[in-house]
């Protein structure tokens, strides 16, 4: 708390970031289908618009493109196995329990893993692996965005991120996994969670109620 | 009151002792990356006396927590009080944040020191000479890249005493934060949307826009913009916009924001950064105003306000004029009667006329300016005693050059003298703008919000308000039988009435004072003076036979009021400064932005008088009123502090925080509580039972 404010970074940050997202795409062969040079914002996600496609490697080493899961429903959760706000949702077992459930109704879930190279939660293929055995989570896949392109287009800011795009490809909830934002792990309990309640909606048919939250939780360590 | 302020202090030295000086402070674990301490203003406790204690949070180099509105991640700290039976606490009052990017995403913290203030009430019934410990349970969450949520529990003991206790060792800490504190910002705000905009608004008209190197809004609340976008800042002479994308959460933009307006300024030394909280109103510029008035009502106030306002103090001295005028019209014709009264009606909405529409291009150009502004110069004021005082003589029988002008004895003279019941007309009209009647006010501000015409409307029903019960008098042939024969009676009374004049001029003089000092008043009086000779020049040398000699006394007088005349641009305005306090009523501050703000965050309950010296409802008001023994000292029971916004000089801090309240004028009195609570407006016409009712009932 003084009298001088950090300095305004923006613009040099922003310029920084596009040309780095570039010479990332091209390293990593991370594939937005849209041409990311153009304009940050023609590619952000957007609640109650088409998701927007991407292509990202599994830690099975395969790429995955969520083209390919078209007519179901597709859950994304970003995730820092080391952030407390993670922990609590894991160590707690209710992250898990959301992905069986949702998986074992035919949900394609998603965990993407967006921290840099020696950034908090950077893992590699096999870690990721031994984590979701370890943790018994149940994802359809773990997805490695190191260079924060997915990340980035999707506007993730915390660890846990949800967003859950619907048959159609219309992304229907982006935000919190529940309206407790707190490390406590007692917390879970008597939480309203929200991707629940919007995989519930689809499933009924009905409009998502709550289709934008405030998600809380550690930055993602974006590179 | 020294003495027992003496007898305080003694008794808390002895009640501490050697050893107990210091406050308890439990920091948290070594191993944390924040120290929590809880720290307090006082060092003790007074039965009853709400006071300020704080959570200071040491953070570790690098690392930071969290304001009320996190940004795009993070959590803002919780404090679980433990108080003892009756104690209250109120929530957190927050310094501002600073903006902390990282990487895509904007967080709103604190680095290094932080102390979240926060006001406790004790209840009335605690004894004192006892001891008090207050507890609490505070858990935060502090990032660097990382983040590590931590808790703690802190607790202070303090003793019981009665009377104001001394400053802690810690009150400066206290006192720092609460610099951050933002201030009430004086400004109305304003937020619109569009798709992926959203437009924030403040009319800031005292800002020197060449001077504001930057400003940003920190929401309150998550999803209303993008955190971390630029914000596009235009300053103007209105005040200034900042362009913001628009944040994730669609509904969020259709409710009032609240937040936190910093603007950075450029100073002859150095930056100064300067916080304000603001609530931006959602929804386009208001064309209705702050009041929701309808056209129609505010049409109906002004004409309610214009009748009041004849029996005004500043209207009735030149009522006066007219009222003899209408004794003496008594007795000529119906006809010339309606038409005497329809030129004194035309004679008051021309002046209303131009008045308001002076105003309109002047605020349509950008000054901040409200009804009254006219009086606001030393100039105007000037000119009104040289007028005022000019028919004075007359009506004395010093002078009979104004015979024509102001009607009076026309109808004995068998002349009609039209021009002179509508030149009184316009006079009164000028004349009147000092004062306020109540619901004048309300129309007044309203009319002020409106496009040019509606505004005018409003002007005009105000205008026939004032002439109204003179024109009546003139059209019902009925009523004028109760009016009095003329005769021999009506030279004394016209004699008489001179002297309300004189008053006026006194009064007049005297604002001269106030707002331009001795200088400009001894100017004035020469004015007068030379005026006065002319006067007499012209009145003794109209029966000498010599045409030249007539001619040449003319040119003198003439000669002198030209003199009088041009002494007024010799005045330069320069404020007199504010008498410290009314020896018999309450003390009061003068009225700045950043003490009204000071003492808000205080919580300290404040009683604004909007007044100025031309402003004689105002000074009448302060007299019966306001400056009565009896509310001066409801005033210090309840811990009241008295701000006085003088409104005599232009200042654009005080219009604007006038027209907050949906006026544009003079005398407005409001009345902040302790809490966050919206302040309450008292009527315009005051009485001892209105304030102390006001300030009991907080």
């Amino acid at each position: 708390m003084t009298d001088k404010e950090t300095p305004m970074i923006d613009s040099p940050s922003r310029r920084r970031f596009l040309t780095r997202t570039g010479a990332a795409l091209l390293l990593a062969g991370v594939a937005p289908t849209r041409r990311p040079g153009a304009a940050w914002a023609a590619v952000q996600a957007k609640v109650g618009q088409p998701a927007p496609a991407f292509t990202a490697p599994s830690t099975a080493g395969t790429p995955v493109s969520l083209a390919s899961y078209k007519g179901k429903i597709v859950v994304l959760e970003w995730t820092n196995h080391e952030c407390p706000y993670v922990r609590k949702h894991y160590e707690s077992g209710n992250m898990q329990a959301l992905q069986r459930e949702a998986t074992g109704q035919g949900v394609i879930w998603l965990t993407l893993i967006s921290s840099a190279k020696g950034e908090q939660g950077y893992v590699t293929a096999a870690q990721a692996d031994e984590l979701t055995v370890s943790r018994k989570a149940a994802p359809t896949a773990v997805l490695l965005d190191e260079p924060g392109t997915v990340g980035r287009m999707y506007g993730a800011t915390n660890t846990p991120h949800m967003y859950v795009i619907d048959t159609a490809g219309t992304l229907v909830y982006a935000g919190a996994i529940d309206d407790r934002p707190t490390t406590r792990r007692a917390d879970v309990q008597g939480a309203s969670n929200y991707v629940r309640a919007a995989l519930e909606a689809l499933r009924a048919g009905q409009p998502v109620k709550t289709p934008i939250t405030r998600a809380y939780g550690c930055t993602v360590k974006y590179s | 009151m020294a003495n027992r302020l003496l007898l305080a202090a003694l008794a808390i030295g002895m009640l501490l002792g050697p050893a107990g000086a210091l406050p308890a402070r439990v920091d948290a674990a070594p191993a944390h990356k924040v120290a929590v301490g809880l720290i307090a203003e006082d060092s003790a406790i007074e039965p009853g006396a709400p006071f300020w204690v704080g959570i200071r949070q040491r953070i570790a180099r690098g690392w930071h927590t969290y304001w009320l509105n996190p940004g795009d991640s993070g959590e803002p700290p919780t404090i679980d009080w433990n108080l003892p039976p009756g104690f209250t606490a109120e929530p957190i009052v927050w310094p501002r944040p600073e903006r902390l990017r990282v990487g895509p995403a904007m967080s709103y913290g604190y680095t290094r020191e932080v102390v979240l203030l926060t006001r406790i009430t004790p209840p009335a019934d605690v004894r004192a000479g006892t001891r008090v410990t207050l507890r609490a349970h505070v858990s935060w969450l502090v990032c660097e890249k990382t983040c590590i949520p931590e808790e703690g529990d802190v607790a202070l003991t303090l003793p019981v005493t009665t009377g104001r206790p001394a400053p802690a060792p810690t009150a400066g800490a206290i006192a720092t934060a609460r610099r951050f504190v933002p201030a009430p910002s004086p400004w109305p705000a304003r937020m619109q949307a569009t798709a992926d905009t959203v437009t924030v608004t403040v009319e800031a008209p005292g800002l020197r826009a060449d001077r504001i190197t930057e400003a940003w809004l920190l929401p309150g609340r998550w999803g209303v913009i993008d955190h971390a976008a630029d914000q596009t800042l235009t300053v103007d002479e209105r005040g200034l916009t900042l362009r913001i994308p628009r944040g994730p959460l669609p509904e969020a933009t259709a409710t009032d924001l609240d937040g936190v307006l910093v603007v950075r300024e450029r100073l002859d030394r150095g930056d100064s950064v300067q916080a304000f909280a603001i609530r931006a109103r959602a929804g386009p510029p208001a064309t209705a105003g702050t009041s929701g008035l309808t056209l129609a009502a505010a049409v109906g106030l002004a004409l309610l306000g214009g009748i009041i306002l004849n029996l005004m103090p500043c209207v009735l001295p030149v009522l006066s004029i007219k009222a003899i005028a209408l004794v003496t019209h008594a007795q000529t014709s119906t006809g010339a009667m309606r038409r005497h009264g329809l030129a004194y009606t035309a004679g008051v909405l021309v002046s209303f006329t131009a008045l308001a529409g002076l105003l309109v291009v002047l605020r349509a150009a950008g000054a901040q300016i409200g009804w009254g502004f006219q009086l606001q110069s030393p100039l105007v004021v000037g000119a009104l005693a040289y007028l005022l005082f000019t028919l004075g003589l007359s009506l004395s029988g010093v002078l009979t050059i104004g015979e024509r002008w102001t009607g009076v004895g026309q109808g004995l003279a068998g002349r009609p003298g039209y021009a002179g019941s509508f030149f009184t007309g316009a006079l009164a009209a000028v004349a009147a703008t000092p004062c306020t009647a109540p619901f004048m006010g309300v129309a007044v501000g309203y009319a002020l919000t409106q496009p040019a015409l509606p505004a005018l409307v409003v002007f005009e029903a105000l205008g026939l308000g004032l002439a109204l019960p003179f024109l009546l008098l003139s059209l019902v042939p009925a009523w004028r039988r109760l009016l009095p024969r003329p005769g021999g009676w009506m030279v004394r009374l016209k004699q008489a009435l001179a002297f309300p004049l004189y008053a006026s001029v006194a009064w007049l003089v005297w604002v001269v004072s106030r707002q331009a000092g001795a200088e400009a008043v001894a100017l004035v009086l020469a004015g007068l003076l030379l005026i006065a000779f002319g006067a007499w020049l012209h009145a003794v040398t109209r029966a000498t036979r010599s045409t030249s000699g007539r001619r040449a006394a003319s040119a003198v007088a003439l000669a002198c009021v030209a003199g009088a005349l041009a002494l007024g641009p010799l005045m330069a305005p320069s404020p007199a400064p504010p008498a410290s306090a009314d020896p018999t009523g309450a003390q009061w501050e003068p009225f700045t932005p950043r003490r009204l703000a000071e003492l808000r965050a205080q919580g300290t309950p404040v009683f604004v008088n909007f007044t100025a010296a031309w402003c004689i409802t105002c000074l009448v008001n302060e007299k019966v009123a306001l400056h009565s023994p009896a509310v001066a000292e409801a005033f210090a029971r309840h811990g009241v502090v008295y701000l006085k916004a003088d409104w005599t000089n232009k200042s654009p801090e005080i219009a604007a925080l006038l027209e907050s309240f949906g006026r544009s004028g003079v005398p407005l009195y409001v009345v902040y509580g302790r809490a966050a609570a919206r302040p309450r407006v008292l009527p315009q016409i005051l009485s001892e039972r209105t304030i102390i009712e006001a300030v009991e009932t907080l």
